[in-house]
């Protein structure tokens, strides 16, 4: 399964899909950081300006800086990003508890704007499956 | 004609470890008594379709309380409780149940909790045996694990963050409206008590070397954990069921972390048999 969020050729709709979500743009409010998702060893940077994303980047992305990250193997993504997902693949936060995703960087900001973070997963998480 | 629910809030006076609380309670139902504690970080939202779940209040007195600086139970007007951290400690969580029981002249009520409340289960299954027929711990295990607490309560992070928490320790088949509803809730409470609740469970918790001292002939206990719960695992509570004689453990399928709320019809289909076989127990006494 390839996960779509990190295909370069799906990035602009991706966006504008998150930036139209009315849950996202409540969510997002105020988040101007860089959000580094990491599957396997592809880095996808998501730049949020004043509550919009303005660029994801998973090509040549390897020295861009963040301000925290998301890891997890090829293999949790693709549990995570199942219509159903496994048990300890069903959120990032759970996931985290169970070690199959690592949060680094600088956390305290990560869980100031999880909630845009993890609806911006969820949202990933259905054009996946659409 | 308006509909008015059965359910009854009241206010009880508790003196605990020598200060006074005003504690809010809601009841409904006749029969076994059944206190129902909510969660850290929690009130007694959680248990609203229990209380009005006339298949269960037909036979049992449902009790929800808010603990002291939960809800709708305030701090003490006798304390200086803004120069303290919020903080709950095992003896205090005791203390407050055993006192409530008293005061509503409970006969050895059954203890029902969730997470948080649910390890309390434990510790009063162990440690006040003769004061409750019978525990039901949801989402348990011998010990809490580590973790760092200060995200719970810290000025750079709002509620929302336990909105996110809560939604996404709901199961991937939780209907949405139970979902949504579960992270409103989680919102409610004074913003400290996550994190003072949470000391409860990671740091005082921990019953290494005393299982075997559960008796469960003088009190039952009832282990529940959904398959999803990715705090207290099946496997955490499998290994808590071992090793304590005589308990019993239901696995709950396609439920996480707070089944009564999260997916009330599902989590009743696993409560009710485990009720029934209260009552029965009882009436052979």
């Amino acid at each position: 399964m390839a996960v779509h969020f990190i295909n370069p050729n799906k990035t602009s709709s991706f966006i504008n899909v998150l930036n139209s979500d009315p849950e996202f743009k409540i969510a997002a409010r105020y988040m101007t950081k860089d959000v580094c998702i990491e599957v396997g060893k592809t880095k996808c940077i998501v730049k949020f300006r004043d509550g919009v994303i303005t660029q994801m980047k998973s090509e040549n992305a390897f020295a861009d800086p963040w301000d925290f990250a998301i890891r997890g193997s090829v293999d949790a993504w693709e549990k995570f990003l199942q219509p159903i997902p496994p048990r300890f693949y069903d959120g990032i936060f759970g996931g985290m508890i169970r070690g199959n995703f690592v949060l680094e960087g600088d956390t305290v900001s990560a869980f100031s704007h999880f909630w845009a973070v993890t609806r911006m997963l969820d949202i990933f998480r259905e054009l996946q499956n659409k | 004609m308006a509909v008015i629910e059965p359910v009854v809030g009241k206010y009880v006076y508790l003196t605990i470890q020598g200060v006074e609380y005003r504690v809010f309670y809601e009841e409904c139902g006749t029969g076994i008594p059944i206190i129902c504690q909510h969660a850290g970080g929690g009130d007694g939202l959680e248990w609203r379709t229990l209380l009005n779940d006339a298949d269960i209040t037909s036979k049992y007195r449902v009790i929800v309380p808010n603990l002291p600086y939960h809800g709708k139970s305030l701090p003490p007007e006798s304390l200086e409780w803004w120069k303290l951290e919020y903080r709950l400690t095992k003896s205090f969580f005791m203390d407050f149940q055993l006192e409530l029981s008293k005061a509503l002249e409970l006969d050895r009520p059954v203890y029902m909790g969730c997470y948080v409340g649910g390890f309390l289960a434990l510790d009063l299954a162990l440690e006040y045996p003769d004061k409750f027929r019978a525990v039901i711990g949801v989402g348990t295990a011998q010990r809490g694990g580590p973790a760092t607490l200060d995200t719970f309560y810290h000025p750079s992070v709002s509620n929302n963050y336990r909105r996110v928490n809560a939604m996404y320790f709901c199961a991937p088949m939780t209907p949405e409206v139970y979902r949504r509803e579960v992270t409103w809730c989680a919102m409610q409470c004074a913003a400290p008590t996550t994190k003072g609740d949470l000391y409860y469970y990671f740091k005082e918790h921990d019953l290494t070397g005393k299982t075997h001292l559960f008796d469960t002939s003088r009190c039952a206990v009832h282990l529940l954990t959904g398959d999803y719960d990715p705090t207290s695992s099946v496997e955490d509570t499998m290994e808590l069921a071992k090793a304590i004689k005589g308990s019993k453990f239901t696995e709950m399928k396609g439920l996480s972390h707070a089944g009564m709320h999260e997916n009330p019809p599902v989590f009743k289909s696993y409560l009710t048999p485990i009720l029934d076989e209260i009552a029965n127990q009882s009436k052979l006494r």
